[in-house]
């Protein structure tokens, strides 16, 4: 047991940090916010702590703390900026916030380090560092799925206009699932350069967008879980593929295009389909009426049809 | 200065070809294709790949890069962007898989050229076409700068035809990719679609043909980095108006060489960035915009 | 009006010469209503009279160009859409609006959620926001809107009545003063139909206030107390459903000639 440890604990580092960094993307997601910031919150989490640690030898939980703090405040900020954009340029927005992050980074002069980053970044953290925070994002995010909280982000998610109907303050959640996402992220970045003594702007380019986007569009969007799935699969997966060279990419490719086409839900979401379609077949209550797919279009779709006239 | 000028009018150029086809999906189909970037490259790639075994000239390395950027973007749109909308519940969903497998599917050419390449650049080299350069009352030209402002020109006003025309034809355009109404829609509807894809793919391969002469070379990455300008012309001009690309293309271009030339060239990436960010922060819809900017 | 109208104080909605206009087109033009507790209000109208957005602008989710809304005598119309659950106002809408991946329970719970009954705050805010219990309100609409049996089924499995019905529970599990139902039974059959009808009436006789959009001329006269008749944004004639359907400008506008009335 000890042997694989040893053998693997870079890989097991990264599954760690690549929970929370997958977590930070799929907690928008999930709320309808099509945000990518959680990679710029990395971004400045894996900085700040350098920084903090490298400049002034803050103790590692204090420095990440603080770039938490920062990356929360910063969050907020731009949840507010970009709230009245929806769907694909909300996304770009938050491209565009991720990529200027990296352009900061370079631009940094000798506090960041410039091109070539920062190193020597000596840290105290140790794996049980890396578990536990991974294990409280995981443990906060899974409560945000559950009871009140849990129906009313699905309801923002699903139909912000019902949303406010039913009392729900959308505007609230969506800025809180930026700060949260700012939170998860920054705390993933910071582990990383902390654990790896080192940051340097090619770690936080758009490469980390497309890494964290695959993690949950396999793993699946939807829970936590999900986010968990995906970053296991594809921190261990390019070890495996790596005879492949290059070509490895062409695997992730292929699996990001097919689930983007075929299995949107990933593959928790196929677990949970397969799940409530056992559930239903066992349910002994006969219908009473013709099921809806029977008849004409039952369903509404929400964003076509708000703000009918009479 | 009016060097840098000319340069910057070539710069734009470049992205505005490789804006337009972007610009031509986003516009009428509700497709924001984020393989463009991929497809441009590869284009070139494969017309690189070819050049040892086949004599080909100017016309020969374009019509190459032209019919494959045609073709990898028909197949994108067929075997990707028609399955995924045929399969969302709704237009939201659907446009964010269209982003999501878009992006995937951007990796796999990407790979294969980093593979080959090693990510080296590659040109091309031995094609039968010189770079010849010229001057004229001061100004340093090339024959490529020339042949580049000419297509970009002759294609905005072709392309803004076409927009025109096909607006008629798409007058249901904006229900959208509800899955419900574009399977009653029918042939029709998915015929066009195929064709600005093919359009918009044939455009980047052009585009792709003239940047590869004008720098010499090209890296497999290149693509991605045009895919993010080409976002910021088209926001900046307004999304559906190819008079916005074209303003938005010379503003990106004009801007950038003036960073250059002032700063460091490592804040001329933040130029790009910055645009579309300010823009979507003040005005979203652009200067010349026609869409709303749905929120969800 | 009879005598218990003329004693009934604050009305629990009033609308002061509302104007909702989209671009040139007026949907709702200077009209005015006053909703008196305990009754059943009707709104009948042809398509584009402005029914649905003078419910949108009651619940805040369309904004008013002029105009004044009061519920219990407060001008309420610079409230946000997100506040009007907390008045206990609650709707169900033209088109069914549930959550597709979530148990018609859920669905329900939600409108519970929005609700500061008694039982939900003896307990903590952690147990309130995380807990995975179900309200007492949640069994309670499941009971009166005939939903027994359905709760684990999720909306695509139901029919569209059925799915109705759980809007209406939704709303019920809100525990309204008042309730705006917009076209409640429209895909219904004749049975369930006559099942909201008594069910609304019953409501009625414990004291919620409601108005109804509708469509049906027959399940108009068995279920409102009161009838506003519109047409092209405004009130053509108001008052006891018989009397409203006998009106010669509404026969004019919305009846034709198709409706014979007993």
């Amino acid at each position: 047991m000890s042997d694989f440890y040893a053998a693997n604990l870079v890989l097991i580092q990264s599954t760690f940090i690549g929970i929370l960094l997958a977590v930070s993307v799929q907690v928008p997601m999930r709320a309808g916010v099509f945000s990518f910031a959680g990679a710029g919150s990395y971004g400045i989490g894996a900085y700040v702590s350098a920084i903090l640690v490298l400049k002034t030898g803050m103790p590692s939980l204090l420095a990440i703390l603080m770039s938490g703090i920062v990356a929360m405040v910063v969050g907020l900020l731009l949840g507010l900026l970009v709230a009245h954009l929806g769907g694909l340029y909300l996304a770009m927005a938050t491209v565009s916030f991720d990529l200027i992050v990296s352009v900061l980074a370079i631009n940094g002069g000798d506090l960041t380090g410039g091109v070539t980053g920062l190193f020597g970044v000596l840290s105290d953290v140790t794996i049980f560092h890396l578990i536990g925070l991974a294990l409280l994002g995981i443990v906060g995010v899974a409560l945000t799925e559950r009871g009140r909280v849990g129906r009313r982000v699905d309801a923002v998610r699903d139909d912000p206009e019902l949303a406010q109907s039913v009392g729900i303050s959308v505007r609230r959640y969506r800025l809180a699932a930026f700060v949260v996402s700012g939170l998860l992220g920054s705390v993933a970045g910071s582990l990383n350069s902390l654990v790896r003594s080192t940051i340097s702007p090619s770690d936080i380019g758009f490469s980390l967008i497309v890494l964290a986007l695959t993690m949950i569009i396999v793993g699946g969007a939807q829970s936590w879980k999900g986010a968990v799935l995906g970053a296991v699969i594809f921190t261990w997966l390019p070890p495996l593929l790596a005879g492949f060279g290059q070509l490895q990419h062409v695997v992730y490719g292929v699996i990001v295009a097919t689930a983007a086409i075929f299995v949107p839900g990933g593959l928790y979401g196929i677990y949970s389909e397969a799940r409530y379609r056992r559930t239903r077949a066992k349910r002994k209550t006969p219908q009473r009426e013709a099921p809806a797919h029977e008849q004409a279009l039952a369903i509404s779709v929400p964003n076509g049809d708000a703000g009918r006239s009479a | 200065m009016l060097q840098d000028l000319l340069g910057a009018l070539g710069l734009a150029s470049i992205y505005l070809l490789f804006a337009l086809g972007m610009s031509l999906t986003w516009g009428t189909i509700d497709i924001l294709n984020f393989s463009h970037g991929s497809i441009f490259m590869f284009s070139a790639f494969t017309a690189h790949l070819l050049i040892p075994y086949v004599p080909m000239g100017f016309v020969g390395v374009a019509l190459v890069c032209i019919v494959v950027g045609a073709l990898m973007s028909l197949l994108v749109q067929v075997v990707a962007f028609e399955q995924i909308i045929k399969r969302a519940r709704n237009r939201n969903t659907a446009e964010r898989q269209i982003l999501i497998g878009g992006i995937g599917v951007a990796i796999i050419p990407l790979a294969i050229a980093q593979e080959v390449t090693k990510s080296n650049p590659f040109g091309f080299i031995d094609s039968g076409f010189e770079v010849t350069t010229w001057t004229f009352m001061g100004l340093r030209g090339t024959n490529i700068l020339l042949i580049t402002l000419t297509a970009a020109a002759a294609l905005a006003v072709g392309t803004a035809m076409w927009l025109r025309r096909s607006r008629h034809g798409l007058a249901l355009r904006s229900i959208g990719v509800d899955s419900e109404v574009s399977a009653m829609m029918g042939v029709d509807r998915r015929r066009l679609a195929i064709v600005t894809m093919a359009v918009s793919g044939g455009l980047a391969g052009l585009a792709a043909c003239l940047f590869t002469y004008t720098l010499g070379a090209i890296t497999p990455e290149s693509g991605d980095t045009l895919l993010i300008k080409a976002f910021a012309c088209i926001i900046l001009g307004g999304v559906g108006s190819t008079g916005g690309v074209v303003l938005g293309s010379v503003l990106l271009a004009v801007t950038e060489t003036v960073v250059l030339t002032r700063t460091s060239g490592l804040w001329v990436e933040a130029v790009a960035f910055g645009l579309i960010f300010l823009v979507l922060l003040v005005k979203p819809s652009g200067l010349f915009g026609r869409k709303e900017v749905r929120r969800t | 009006m009879s005598a218990a109208d003329a004693t009934a104080t604050r009305p629990v909605l009033e609308i002061r010469d509302l104007a909702v206009h989209f671009g040139g087109v007026k949907a709702v033009d200077r009209l005015s209503m006053r909703l008196d507790e305990g009754r059943i209000y009707g709104i009948i109208g042809p398509n584009g009279s402005g029914k649905s957005t003078l419910l949108g602008a009651v619940t805040r989710l369309t904004p008013l160009t002029s105009g004044e809304i009061l519920f219990d005598g407060e001008p309420f119309h610079t409230v946000h859409a997100s506040q009007i659950a907390a008045k206990r106002i609650a709707r169900t809408f033209q088109t069914v609006r549930l959550l597709p991946d979530v148990s018609v329970r859920d669905n329900i719970q939600l409108g519970a959620d929005a609700a500061r009954g008694d039982v939900d705050e003896r307990r903590g805010w952690w147990a309130r926001n995380f807990g995975t219990h179900t309200s007492p309100a949640v069994a309670s609409a499941i009971a009166r809107t005939r939903l027994g049996g359905f709760e684990d089924y999720r909306p695509a499995e139901m029919s569209y009545g059925t799915q109705r019905r759980v809007e209406i529970a939704r709303a019920l599990a809100l525990d309204p003063r008042l309730l705006l139902l917009d076209e409640p039974t429209a895909g219904m059959n004749q049975r369930e139909r006559g099942e909201i009808s008594t069910l609304l009436k019953e409501l009625r006789d414990e004291g919620l206030t409601q108005l109804l959009v509708e469509h049906d001329v027959q399940m108009m006269v068995d279920t409102c107390d009161y009838v506003f008749a519109m047409n092209l944004g405004t009130v053509i004639a108001q008052g006891r459903p018989e009397d409203v359907v006998r009106d010669p400008q509404v026969q004019e506008a919305y009846l034709g000639k198709k409706f014979r009335h007993a």
